[in-house]
């Protein structure tokens, strides 16, 4: 049966990630490089979450897209304290609930005005506390809470709902995956150069492997994924992912780096925390997701 | 007479961070973990799992209470020991605010290696770590109860289902650290719910007996005293 023939690329993704993990696990079962057993186990728990909630429909997209927003969130305001203000963290969740559900039901307009409503919520939290201490601080954490961890990854519940978006949400979330793996390679076997104090480890060689990846792998998944898009579409989508990925993982290096941190958490191990995988998606998602609707008013 | 103005100051303070104490810590510490650092989500999970516990308990035992349930803070209760069942009764016999706060020492080899059984010790059973395999962890509990200015302990100083003699070092440490010990009870639970079963047989009564609080015992007596209010009330 051809590609062309499946009902989406769902099933085609499903199948290339399935053959991915047995290949990757004999390889390194091959290679004997036992550092990368640990990841691996966490990636045969995490590739099944993502692709059973796939195919359950957007309900179940737009449930676990709320809940690692939410855990994401948890971790970010465990790392720089503001989890002791229970009442700018649950506004927060509350926004981020608000964002995905009005996503899920596709209402765009209320959908892009969630941050200016999550900000106003944001308002009255110093007020009803009564307090002036540190509310300056907890108050731009939040508001940073509600349009990047919030808003930002609402995108892809978003991006599951149009005709044919499901394509653009594998793309997205296997490239950004993809980039970061392709960055580190590539800086471990060719990395000279140092370029930047956000994280001291990545390499121009690494950066510019991945940027190239991005854009290789946008035109290798165009048929499958998204074949409505002309070809200039595809590219500004691999510029995105290949250049946006990199630049939502050093954001994300950056916050660990004021706060004084290496991972934002050890839930998924080998990976670090929630945040730790999802910091390249979390930008890519809604510059992909805008770009698309700019140029190509979504998938019609 | 202020014109409305006010002098900024010359540098404003920069944002500092104070990261939870738990931050670095697992999934099964931060679970395990005493005293609890708050977290919405656990304390959520735990609330609606407490309830849901606590329901079920009093729905399928019939629990009869005697003696007075404890009062006033930094209150340990000390029970024996028989059945998985005897948390979720002492649960049952207290008051909500005492529920809320309680924390169970379990053994951390025994209920907490596995992610889903610390999970469901901590959420249904208020449970926290004791390590009983580490020599030097009656002095950090030492360390903790002294600094705590309140809260309430279940402590099963046997130490396990299949014993009933008392170790004392437990209670020294409680004794030491001003804690007050409360003696508690637990009869029929065994029969509810024995060791070695892997379900529980509903409707089997259970008694939970609360004894006064031990203040006037000397330390060296305590489990003496404690053997004899078990056995009193079995």
């Amino acid at each position: 049966m051809g590609i062309e023939a499946l009902p989406q690329p769902l099933a085609a993704y499903t199948a290339l990630a399935a053959l991915s993990v047995v290949v990757f696990g004999l390889f390194l079962r091959v290679t004997r490089l036992t550092a990368g057993w640990l990841p691996y186990r966490t990636w045969l728990v995490m590739l099944p979450v993502v692709f059973v909630s796939l195919w359950l429909g957007p309900w179940a997209w737009a449930l676990l897209i709320t809940v690692l927003s939410i855990y994401g969130f948890k971790e970010f305001a465990r790392a720089t304290g503001l989890y002791r203000e229970r009442l700018f963290v649950l506004a927060v969740y509350l926004a981020m609930v608000a964002a995905n559900t009005l996503a899920y039901f596709g209402r765009f307009g209320l959908f892009t005005v969630v941050p200016m409503w999550g900000v106003a919520l944001l308002t009255l939290v110093p007020i009803v506390r009564n307090k002036t201490e540190g509310m300056l601080q907890d108050f731009a954490l939040s508001v940073l809470g509600v349009v990047y961890f919030g808003w930002f990854l609402a995108h892809l519940t978003y991006l599951a709902t149009w005709d044919g978006g499901l394509g653009l949400v594998l793309y997205i979330v296997l490239a950004t995956q993809l980039n970061d793996v392709v960055a580190f390679l590539v800086g471990k076997l060719f990395g000279r150069r140092h370029w930047t104090t956000l994280s001291p480890n990545k390499t121009v060689e690494g950066s510019l492997g991945a940027f190239v990846f991005g854009i290789t792998f946008a035109f290798v998944n165009w048929q499958l994924a998204f074949p409505q898009l002309p070809w200039w579409g595809v590219l500004g989508l691999g510029v995105i992912v290949g250049a946006g990925g990199q630049i939502g993982d050093l954001t994300l290096a950056n916050f660990k780096r004021n706060v004084g941190i290496k991972d934002f958490g050890n839930l998924l191990p080998g990976h670090g925390g929630i945040l730790d995988r999802l910091n390249s998606l979390t930008l890519v998602a809604p510059v992909a997701f805008h770009f698309v609707r700019f140029f190509f008013g979504g998938f019609p | 007479m202020s014109d409305g103005r006010t002098t900024p100051s010359a540098e404003l303070p920069p944002f500092t961070y104070a990261p939870m104490p738990d931050v670095d810590s697992s999934l099964r510490e931060r679970l395990g973990q005493y005293p609890r650092v708050p977290d919405i989500t656990f304390d959520a999970l735990r609330t609606i799992a407490r309830w849901t516990a606590v329901g079920l308990t009093k729905l399928q035992f019939p629990i009869e209470i005697r003696g007075e349930p404890p009062t006033g803070d930094r209150v340990a209760l000390v029970a024996n020991h028989q059945s998985h069942l005897d948390s979720l009764v002492i649960l049952a016999a207290l008051s909500e605010r005492r529920r809320r706060e309680i924390a169970c020492l379990a053994a951390k080899d025994y209920f907490f290696e596995k992610p889903a059984v610390a999970l469901a010790s901590s959420l249904f059973a208020m449970a926290v770590a004791f390590d009983r395999t580490r020599y030097t962890e009656l002095r950090r509990w030492t360390r903790i109860l002294r600094e705590q200015r309140r809260g309430t302990l279940l402590v099963y100083p046997s130490g396990s289902r299949r014993r009933s003699e008392v170790h004392d070092a437990i209670l020294f440490v409680l004794a030491s650290s001003g804690w007050s010990v409360v003696p508690v009870a637990i009869a029929g639970s065994a029969k509810a719910w024995p060791v070695g079963r892997a379900l529980w047989r509903p409707f089997q009564p259970v008694r939970v007996t609360f004894g006064p609080p031990m203040t006037a015992t000397p330390t060296k007596d305590l489990g003496a005293a404690l053997a004899a209010f078990w056995s009193a009330n079995a």
